[in-house]
């Protein structure tokens, strides 16, 4: 396959979160309790903290084998795409949020409904440009 | 591509062959968008946006219409 520089860090991207806060969410799910743990705060920030510096090494790793850098039409085009595709969910997701944060006690729940929509909207955004720039835009 | 049946064909693949066998990545360097962008062109996957289409049509040395045509 022959990838631009903006597919390769789409690529990039979509294994990295899915990597990251899928090992999140197997490690805090079950809930131990009503409310986020103060563990479970460290293992976000320990798994934001990763997630930030793999995307950073692998942006750089990137831009040193692919010198093509440059964004055209296409590129912002199809950015504009997936932005709108995972703007729907995460709107669903932050809706069904607040009826988790009404129909449910502690603050676990609510948060991580809330967690798990930003990473669903983010992957739907990030699969849906990779679907465009594979068949067209 | 057309949202109302029609769509926007293009003759850039016989034009680069006209033109000393213009490689793709030459036309896009020219152009200003990349290579992959001029083979979705090619491939009739991306209907460029009129800027494009004239740049396109410029380095040709031809009308916009030499190049593009709108299929119904």
């Amino acid at each position: 396959m022959n990838l631009t520089f903006h597919e390769k860090n789409l690529w990039l991207l979509l294994v990295a979160l899915g990597t990251a806060f899928g090992w999140y969410f197997v490690r805090v799910l079950p809930p131990q309790g009503p409310d986020v743990m103060p563990h479970q705060i460290a293992l976000f920030v320990l798994v934001t903290g990763v997630l930030v510096v793999a995307e950073v090494l692998g942006i750089i790793a990137i831009a040193i084998v692919d010198r093509r850098a440059e964004r055209d039409e296409r590129d912002r085009l199809i950015e504009l795409k997936g932005t709108r595709n995972g703007a729907y969910v995460l709107a669903t997701g932050v809706f069904a949020a607040l009826c988790t944060a009404l129909a449910t006690t502690g603050n676990f729940a609510f948060t991580h409904v809330l967690l798990a929509s930003w990473l669903l909207a983010q992957l739907v955004e990030i699969v849906s440009q990779l679907a465009m720039y594979r068949r067209g835009a | 591509m057309g949202k109302a049946g029609g769509r926007i064909t293009n003759d850039i693949r016989t034009m680069r062959a006209r033109h000393g066998d213009m490689t793709q990545q030459e036309l896009a360097d020219r152009v200003g968008v990349t290579r992959q962008t001029v083979n979705a062109m090619e491939a009739n996957k991306y209907s460029p946006s009129l800027e494009v289409a004239f740049r396109v049509a410029r380095v040709f040395g031809v009308p916009l219409e030499r190049v593009f045509r709108y299929e119904v």
